[in-house]
């Protein structure tokens, strides 16, 4: 069989496997949220209301049918692709998510893009002299930038460059007193393309703080996967055969080590990219970034039920697409790959 | 020489980034606090952020002050009650005008009242009280009562009743409209996002212009960054909620050296222990008593909040009616042993109890080890607590489950009446003697009644004037010898602003004038 059909074979098998696991997760978050204690009312009212206006809410809510029934009603809605209302405001779940998700895939890739370059760099800088001061220094370094707790670090540059030195804003994504761009909810992007260099030097000023932390916090993996993947791919036969034929060492290592050592940190990255979809929690938290992680926690908090339900489910489902087209880009990549 | 213009590129890109603050609008105000808000609509807003927002872009019929008086706003006077107090008459304002031009008249209010009573998440606050409404003049409203009601001018003062635009909120009679308000109030939304509201001066407000250009009002997220926010200038003023006790001490030092300026509202919440009184241990009202006594409030207060959260005495927080003398004993660690001993206590027996406290309320947890702490020193041999944390809607979930032997909760009223404090807390419609079976005091996880106290209650709610503060101190008083509820503290909200800018000032129910904040103080 040929490599193109092999591969059209193992696709189809990875996407198969796409409904069942969403429906899994689909049902798994619905029964987590109805089995974890407390419930919506109790997060609108508190301890507030009658029995009876908290009976009429649940009535109204929907919360009083059987949890078979809920169930029944949530994976026909989610057939036909709805996410149902959040219960909060009765804003469908569907706008939470398209107002949230292109805040953090905007805070994602800058973070992944300050991280693949200082990570690399990183990771890159001791390769001429194993076991020097600067490979030491670089191993430090993913090894310290990865140890450190995430929500301490956000604390502790907010801390410093925010509150101190004042030189960025301590949290949100835009100044409350300018008009943000609109189009995509990509603010850079449409920043960019509308030439409005105002809010593009705001956007920026907001996201460097968040994105930079991410990033700093990211880079380590990206660093220590470089440099382990390039020693290795230096001590390789192939490597050892193009000294020999009296290759210089530059083309040496950007020539034939480097493509090889690449290959294990794309699937880092898709992996890391993955789980950046679902936004950084703790930095969209502490940085008040209203990203999908930062609705989720808030969801959770109120026992939003259709809005938990809903960011699993697409976050989900736009990780399992990640994966797969990491998956495809690796195989395409590297001919080693059998399927 | 390449690798020098990209760095001095890059250089100068983070120049210009931290170099490029955005001017700020003269004469416009950023406030910030905690909390997100969902939505705008009165029928949807149930926490303090959105209580804030309304009091600014709506008008209730009735203003409360800080020192707890009311004062006619969109009515002319106080309610006019019929002689057997169970019709109100509320004579309303001329010439008032809503954002969108709609003229505001009785018709409107019934509107407003109307849509809430079907669709509001607080439609208990009318439900309770109101059996009908309807105009009896175009600028007059009537309200047929269920039972005479003394609050309802403080109660037609919270900000969720303020009146919308029949105009505006016509297709929205049977649905909520949760990014677009119309309104009377002085300010006129113009645009709302769960973390940045923008309000601009309405033109044609009947009452005082606002003293400034407008307000954004955004949310963030942690304390630090609030804080933050403050200190470097990115805000204007700071709200408390959701403020570390920390963190607001350092503010009110920085008021102390002339750097801010504080303001400082009435109490609107309390901080109490509800004790599980139908099931042993503490179904011994001597024992309840004995804990009663033994909290050292001053020193709670201090070590917790530096003294912010001041000591209450009392299930209502002063300056409203009934609220002093106080009616729960003082701090008295020698009777409280007696009263051990009494129960069989302290000769070699210690009593363990387990205090519950909420995990994601910072306080709670300050409150309990430094309460362990306080009775290890005073009567370690015989009375201890066990402290575990449980997430607040967890807790609240299962209070009438009757779990919680003792646990520390809040309670604020949703405007400013004593009865908001006390009926909640202790009405039951059906109890045995000392124990309740169904009602409010179960839902709240005490269990607690007394005979007669229902009626007392009722009574209560009818009554002005001297007897009722009378009638709602001995129902204060029977609360504290039944030691089912013990009040621990007062929670004041505070506001601090940036130079500039004048003093916050806050209306009775706590929430700050923002159109009173001037940039020319």
């Amino acid at each position: 069989m040929s490599r193109r059909r092999h591969l059209i074979r193992y696709l189809t098998g990875r996407l198969a496997l796409v409904p069942v696991m969403l429906w899994l997760i689909a049902s798994l978050v619905f029964l987590l949220l109805r089995v974890a204690p407390g419930d919506p009312i109790d997060a609108l009212l508190g301890t507030r209301a009658p029995q009876a206006a908290r009976a009429a809410l649940r009535h109204q809510l929907g919360l009083d049918q059987p949890l078979l029934v809920q169930y029944g009603h949530y994976l026909q809605d989610l057939l036909h692709g709805q996410l149902g209302n959040s219960l909060t405001n009765q804003e469908p779940v569907t706008s939470v998510i398209g107002r949230s998700l292109p805040a953090s895939l905007e805070l994602g890739l800058v973070a992944l893009l300050i991280a693949a370059i200082s990570g690399l760099a990183v990771g890159f800088s001791g390769v001429a002299r194993p076991e020097g001061r600067l490979d030491l220094a670089a191993r430090l370094y993913g090894i310290g930038t990865y140890a450190l707790p995430p929500f301490w670090a956000a604390m502790v540059v907010q801390l410093v460059f925010a509150v101190w030195l004042g030189w960025l804003p301590v949290g949100g994504r835009f100044p409350a007193t300018l008009e943000p761009p609109s189009g995509s909810g990509f603010y850079l992007l449409d920043s960019l393309l509308s030439g409005n260099s105002t809010q593009l030097l705001a956007s920026l000023r907001h996201l460097l703080l968040p994105a930079g932390t991410l990033g700093l916090l990211l880079s380590g993996v990206f660093a220590n996967a470089l440099r382990l993947n390039l020693r290795r791919a230096l001590d390789s036969d192939y490597v050892e055969a193009a000294r020999s034929r009296g290759l210089s060492e530059r083309r040496v290592v950007l020539g034939h080590a480097l493509p090889n050592a690449l290959l294990p940190v794309l699937t880092i990255t898709g992996i890391t990219v993955a789980s950046l979809i679902g936004g950084a929690l703790l930095i969209e938290v502490t940085y008040s970034w209203p990203g999908v992680a930062f609705r989720l926690q808030e969801a959770i908090g109120q026992r939003d039920y259709p809005v938990v339900q809903g960011i699993v489910v697409v976050v989900a489902a736009l990780v399992v697409a990640v994966s797969v087209l990491v998956d495809l880009l690796v195989a395409l990549l590297d001919p080693r790959i059998r399927f | 020489m390449q690798q020098r213009a990209c760095g001095l590129g890059a250089a100068m890109l983070l120049q210009a980034l931290l170099g490029c603050q955005p001017p700020k609008p003269i004469g416009q105000v950023v406030v910030a606090s905690r909390g997100n808000l969902d939505s705008v609509d009165p029928v949807d807003i149930t926490s303090f952020a959105g209580a804030q927002l309304l009091s600014a872009i709506g008008d209730p019929l009735y203003a409360s002050d800080a020192s707890g008086g009311l004062h006619p706003h969109l009515a002319t006077a106080l309610p006019i009650l019929s002689a057997d107090g169970l019709t109100a008459r509320i004579p309303l304002r001329r010439g008032v005008r809503f954002h969108d031009g709609t003229p505001f008249n009785a018709a409107a209010l019934v509107f407003s009242l109307e849509r809430f009573r079907a669709l509001g998440k607080q439609s208990y606050l009318l439900d309770d009280r109101i059996t009908g409404m309807r105009v009896r003049g175009p600028y007059e409203l009537e309200l047929r009562l269920k039972r005479p009601y003394s609050s309802l001018a403080a109660l037609l003062s919270s900000s969720n009743l303020t009146p919308v635009s029949p105009t505006a909120y016509r297709s929205h009679r049977r649905s909520s409209l949760r990014n677009r308000f119309v309104g009377t109030g002085p300010y006129r939304l113009v645009n709302s996002s769960p973390q940045n509201t923008t309000l601009e001066p309405f033109a044609g407000y009947w009452g005082p212009a606002a003293r400034n250009r407008g307000i954004h009002l955004i949310t963030l997220s942690n304390s630090t960054a609030l804080y933050g926010a403050l200190l470097s200038g990115e805000v204007d003023v700071l709200l408390s909620q959701g403020l570390d006790s920390d963190q607001q001490r350092a503010l009110a030092a920085r008021t102390d050296r002339g750097l801010l300026r504080q303001g400082i509202g009435p109490a609107v919440e309390i901080g109490y222990l509800t004790l599980l009184s139908d099931r042993a241990p503490l179904d011994q009202p001597d024992l309840r008593q004995a804990i009663a006594l033994s909290l050292d409030r001053r020193l709670i207060s201090e070590r917790v909040s530096y003294g912010m959260r001041m000591p209450l005495r009392s299930l209502i927080p002063p300056p409203l009616t009934g609220a002093l003398p106080p009616s729960w004993p003082g701090y008295n660690p020698q009777r409280a042993r007696q009263l051990l001993q009494r129960a069989g206590y302290c000769q070699g027996r210690r009593l363990s109890l387990p205090l519950t406290v909420r995990s994601n309320v910072p306080s709670d947890r300050l409150f309990g080890l430094t309460w362990q702490a306080q009775l290890q020193r005073d009567l370690n041999d015989c009375l201890s607590l066990e402290i575990s944390g449980v997430e607040s809607t967890a807790a609240y979930r299962q209070l009438d489950k009757g779990v919680f032997p003792l646990i520390l909760l809040d309670w604020a009223g949703d405007y400013p009446a004593p009865d908001v404090y006390l009926t909640p807390l202790l009405s039951c419609s059906r109890g045995i003697g000392e124990r309740c079976l169904e009602g409010s005091s179960v839902s709240f996880g005490s269990f607690w009644t007394a005979p007669g106290l229902q009626q007392q209650l009722e009574k209560s709610e009818g009554l002005d004037g001297q007897a009722r503060t009378r009638l709602l101190l001995e129902i204060q008083r029977r609360t504290a010898r039944g030691g089912a509820y013990i009040p621990v503290w007062q929670v004041a909200p505070r506001a601090w602003t940036r130079p500039g800018l004048s003093t916050p000032q806050f209306d009775g129910s706590g929430r700050v004038l923002l159109q009173a904040l001037s940039t020319h103080p």
